[in-house]
């Protein structure tokens, strides 16, 4: 019987933004923009469900008097993603 | 797969797993070094050990002074990392990393100078050599950085050499060693960096 995959992380754009913040220590917006290719707005959207199911952290700060963003992924985020890595290579029959 | 991101349509396994891959390589391959420390540190270290060369027949004593240019050169240094610091849109785990193998190479030379003045002894270049191979071939190997695997094997050989050779000879070896080392390096990081500038312009 196959686990369902987590519903969070099963969408094109946070499953992007947590392989990304996953591989590095933390990133800001710009740089998750750029490499996502998503547009600022549905990149904010997507950045606030990883927030509120505490995958990841978000700090807003400023920067030569610019707002900066900067995300980090939360060890919670780190869990939830390494569990959805094992469902989906439960899913694929992917041995280790 | 990034052209269809901004697209929610449903995912499968197998284009999840794409995604996460194609990501993860993305991430890791933005590695950004402006080259700017290699070239400062390559260029100072020879430029010291060329002085301290010509000083054996100069005989000027000012320039017996010449090794406190590294300490003047940890301003510049901090200045660049300030810089880059600001520069950069992420921080990687591996830049932590690299950040403490430099500070524990820092500490390492401090200390080593300090006892090689208190109790001088005829193989110190030697170990100045071995001592730059270690963060050299550490940043060369775990970034897959031929240049810097090449200079920090050579630091290795001209340590060994430096034992055959009378002073004030070893001085070339250290000077050669910060080229190979450091300054050439730092000059091809240097142009990656410019040359990937210019295509983000």
């Amino acid at each position: 019987m196959f686990k369902d995959l987590n519903p969070i992380l099963h969408s094109q754009l946070r499953l992007a933004l947590v392989s990304i913040l996953i591989t590095v220590k933390e990133a800001e917006f710009t740089y998750l923009r750029e490499k996502t290719n998503a547009t600022a707005g549905n990149l904010s959207v997507q950045i606030n469900k990883l927030k509120e199911a505490g995958y990841i952290d978000v700090i807003k700060s400023f920067k030569d008097n610019y707002p900066q963003t900067i995300c980090k992924i939360t060890p919670q985020g780190v869990q939830a993603f390494e569990e959805y890595v094992k469902d989906l290579q439960a899913y694929l029959n992917i041995k280790k | 797969m990034e052209n269809n991101i901004e697209h929610e349509s449903p995912l499968t396994g197998e284009q999840s797993l794409q995604l996460i891959t194609s990501m993860i390589s993305k991430a890791k391959n933005e590695f950004i070094d402006t080259g700017l420390s290699s070239l400062l540190w390559g260029s100072v270290i020879t430029f010291c050990a060329l002085v301290t060369f010509a000083n054996y027949w100069l005989k000027w004593p000012a320039l017996d002074y010449v090794w406190f240019l590294t300490i003047a050169a940890v301003a510049p240094q901090v200045f660049i990392g300030i810089r880059e610091g600001r520069e950069r849109r992420y921080k990687s785990h591996e830049g932590s990393l690299i950040g403490g193998l430099w500070i524990a190479f820092a500490i390492a030379i401090f200390i080593f100078s300090y006892v090689a003045n208190a109790y001088p002894f005829s193989q110190a270049t030697s170990v100045y050599l071995i001592l730059y191979s270690i963060p050299t071939l550490a940043i060369g190997f775990g970034r897959r950085f031929r240049p810097m695997i090449v200079g920090g094997i050579a630091c290795c050989i001209l340590a060994i050499l430096c034992t055959f050779t009378p002073s004030p000879y070893e001085m070339l070896c250290l000077a050669a060693g910060a080229q190979l080392a450091w300054f050439i390096p730092g000059l091809i990081l240097r142009k990656c960096y410019l040359q990937a500038k210019r295509k983000h312009v």
